[in-house]
């Protein structure tokens, strides 16, 4: 049950977007920014590297909904999504983004953790500096994000299949003017 | 740069500000040779994105809320000085 009184029926973060939308707004404006991809980092990279930092935080729903927005990136490979998971080092990704996953972790585990090393290694394997910038700024906004969805105890569904039908949606339609909808709460 | 100052790990981050009122601090900070904190140029490196950021701090730093101005930032340097981050 929710510390505070939220709307019922919106998973996750949702419920706390509905409930102060103020501040929902440029959350959402800068998770499409983060999220979205770009040349050389695509969305399936974004997602996984958010996906990781959800799980080394234990958010079960950050980690659910942002790995099924990865899998529908990656045709629907959930498997790959739960390697990267249990052990994105021998997990069949490239080379970079193995590298920005070491520095996602890193950055999880406090800012002053990433090293040069981190940081070359990275570069050795083609990352540029817009790649290895938007890896730190995902983990550490994924940080947040995640104590702020288990910090008020928001209510979290199981069923993977949720997760499977919302991570379509948003990752064909992206987070901005996502509808929240009432979902039943069972 | 300020002889206190470290270069940053990114250069492609500090050599090129975008346009923005971070550019500009930091375009002012520079001339006099002061010591600047770096994350104006995480802010100036990519405006687009980090306006958000902005506009999500002012809005729960400032916006309407039962919490005085003083106490969030009470609440904001707490978390920092646990977290180690000076600035």
């Amino acid at each position: 049950m929710p510390h505070i009184a939220l709307p019922e029926g919106f998973p996750g973060i949702s419920a706390l977007m509905v409930y102060r939308p103020e501040t929902a707004q440029p959350l959402n404006q800068l998770a499409q920014g983060l999220l979205r991809g770009h040349d050389t980092l695509t969305a399936a990279d974004c997602e996984l590297i958010a996906t990781y930092v959800s799980s080394l935080n234990d958010c079960y729903y950050c980690q659910s909904i942002h790995g099924a927005i990865a899998a529908h990136h990656l045709n629907g490979d959930e498997q790959l999504v739960l390697d990267v998971k249990q052990n994105y080092e021998t997990s069949a990704i490239s080379d970079k983004l193995r590298a920005l996953l070491a520095i996602a972790r890193k950055v999880w585990e406090g800012g002053k953790n990433v090293t040069g090393d981190d940081i070359e290694r990275a570069r050795q394997h083609g990352a540029n500096d817009l790649d290895i910038h938007d890896t730190v700024l995902i983990a550490a906004a994924f940080c947040m994000y995640n104590r702020y969805v288990d910090g008020l105890a928001t209510w979290q569904p199981r069923d993977p299949e949720f997760y499977r039908w919302r991570g379509a949606v948003v990752g064909e339609e992206g987070y901005l003017n996502l509808k929240r909808e009432r979902i039943a709460n069972s | 740069m300020n002889s206190d100052m470290q270069p940053m790990y990114l250069p492609d981050v500090e050599n090129n500000p975008q346009p923005s009122f971070q550019a500009e601090t930091i375009r002012q900070l520079q001339a006099k040779g002061a010591e600047y904190p770096q994350i104006l140029h995480l802010f100036a490196y990519r405006p687009a994105m980090t306006a958000h950021l902005t506009r999500f701090t002012r809005e729960v730093m400032r916006g309407e809320s039962p919490l005085s101005e003083g106490f969030r930032e009470l609440i904001a340097a707490y978390t920092s000085a646990g977290n180690q981050c000076l600035f």
